[in-house]
């Protein structure tokens, strides 16, 4: 499958600490890939690395098979950006920066904006910085489907806003996205709407990536177990996230079926009984694999 | 893509912009009327003496008017640009960076080239009513370096705004303060003769360092 995003060997530091050495990832034309990540761990590096507001110490992004560095202006006409917190040029009204924008993109498409901003309660002079958080991501948005791009970069879509426009927001995204053969980079830090919007995600940790893989392969095979035990494994074993033991009982979270956990833990001379497994949610199946703390 | 550029700078300054206007015409108004109740007072004659033998040119008043104009515009539209990092958008345009930041630039010039004319035609045109040529013409060019001052506390303004990281805005602070004084040192009356097309020279000059700023956002310098 064609790739629309390649990112190879990324290393970055900001002074002395390191964001991550070595990242490399690919998103695949016509796909949503989500970003996960704990605070810290790179999502917005990543997202500005993309968009050319960062310069990597090593390593190279290319988008549309151009280096993010040297990119021709006209190529950027086939991305969209949201930048974190539905920033948008705060001192304009909702239909003078419709006409702005509509200057630069040939294939602007007008109807798309305004069909948007028809279900927004606020009259065509408000002024962008008079409006709510989850008005603010109805423009963004709107402006995004009116550029119609290729590929959508969106850095924290769900920044500031109340559940029901995060839904609103994933819902309508995901329907055009998919509708239009779009791509779709993004990071959030509200893992449930994630599991409504994406097809793959990567979750990353700390300085590497964790994971990258089709949403429905952790829902359908990542579970959540727990177990009665008096100790944590006396050794550590592959396959099993984060082991914690809380008042007497163990978990974990595993890829691995039933029958080769149970395996593992007699490997591990674990003293055990009532195992327990039921599948995971996307957020749990993060929160196993990166850890509470 | 020009005119839509224009829109969204005349957007952010018009309020400003007029503001300006009306206060570097306000400006220069007040000082020329000076000379015409120095006059009424004291008789023509007295006013040229005092023009030629102490250098008096009456329209000090005006001396930093335009520098305080070309700075306070560039925070007018250069700030909502840095504002969470607004400058983002701007430069994801299909449109080459370097050209998106000095049409922005061009605009500001541009207007206060409408201002500073303004203020030196309030000046020049009732001046040569009533002082020979040669005196008006030195008003005029004693009043030049300070228009010009003007045009590069703007570039040099738009150049610490448009800077990311906050270590090098206090340090091209410092630089633009060298920079402006050399646009006041002589206090005589067309003192800069022949220097004024270098100090001009300077001034487009300046306008390069804004793309340096823009160079170092783009790299994603930061303290």
């Amino acid at each position: 499958m064609e790739n629309v995003i390649e990112c190879r060997s990324l290393t970055h530091y900001y002074g002395k600490r390191l964001i991550y050495k070595g990242l490399s990832f690919n998103v695949p034309k016509g796909r949503i890939l989500g970003l996960l990540g704990k605070n810290g761990t790179g999502k917005t590096t990543t997202i500005n690395i993309l968009s050319g507001y960062l310069e990597p110490k090593s390593g190279e992004c290319r988008i549309f098979g151009e280096n993010i560095r040297s990119m021709n202006p006209a190529t950027r006409e086939r991305i969209g950006l949201l930048i974190e917190g539905h920033v948008q040029y705060q001192f304009m009204t909702i239909k003078e920066i419709e006409r702005f924008y509509s200057a630069f993109y040939p294939a602007w498409r007008k109807e798309a904006y305004y069909e948007l901003m028809g279900k927004l309660k606020v009259a065509p002079g408000q002024r962008i910085s008079r409006m709510s958080c989850g008005q603010k991501s109805q423009v963004a948005l709107g402006l995004i489907l009116a550029q119609n791009p290729d590929l959508l970069i969106l850095d924290d879509f769900s920044l500031g806003l109340d559940p029901g426009y995060r839904r609103l927001f994933a819902d309508y995204l995901r329907e055009y996205a998919k509708a239009e053969g779009k791509t779709v980079f993004l990071t959030s830090h509200i893992i449930q709407d994630m599991e409504r919007l994406v097809d793959d995600c990567i979750i990353m940790d700390y300085g590497k990536i964790l994971l990258q893989c089709p949403v429905s392969d952790i829902l359908g095979k990542f579970r959540i177990y727990s177990c009665l035990a008096e100790k944590m494994p006396e050794k550590d074993f592959d396959g099993i996230y984060h082991p914690s033991l809380i008042k007497g009982r163990l978990e974990f979270g595993s890829f691995l079926p039933p029958e080769e956990v149970k395996e593992k833990l007699d490997m591990a001379a674990t003293v055990y009984s009532d195992l327990q497994c039921s599948h995971a949610t996307l957020e749990d199946a993060f929160i196993s694999m990166t850890g509470k703390y | 893509m020009l005119k839509a550029f224009i829109s969204k700078e005349w957007i952010k300054t018009r309020w400003y912009l007029l503001a300006a206007f009306i206060t570097i015409t306000a400006f220069a108004a007040y000082s020329v009327h000076g000379i015409f109740r120095a006059v009424s007072i004291r008789g023509a004659g007295h006013i040229w003496e005092v023009m030629v033998t102490r250098d008096a040119v009456f329209i000090d008043i005006i001396q930093y008017v335009p520098l305080i104009a070309g700075v306070l515009l560039s925070i007018f539209q250069f700030t909502p640009e840095m504002q969470r990092k607004c400058l983002k958008l701007t430069l994801h345009l299909p449109v080459p960076a370097m050209r998106s930041t000095y049409v922005m630039i061009g605009f500001g010039m541009a207007a206060l080239s409408v201002c500073f004319t303004a203020a030196l035609l309030t000046i020049s045109i009732p001046a040569t009513a009533i002082l020979p040529k040669e005196l008006a013409a030195r008003m005029v060019s004693t009043a030049l370096p300070w228009f010009l001052a003007g045009y590069c506390g703007y570039t040099l303004a738009t150049w610490i705004i448009l800077e990311p990281s906050w270590k090098a805005r206090t340090a091209w602070t410092f630089i633009s303060v060298l920079i402006l004084r050399i646009f006041f040192l002589a206090p005589a009356p067309a003192a800069y003769g022949k220097f004024l097309p270098w100090l001009a020279l300077s001034v487009i000059l300046s306008a390069s360092l804004a793309w340096l700023s823009v160079t170092r956002f783009k790299a994603g310098r930061q303290d």
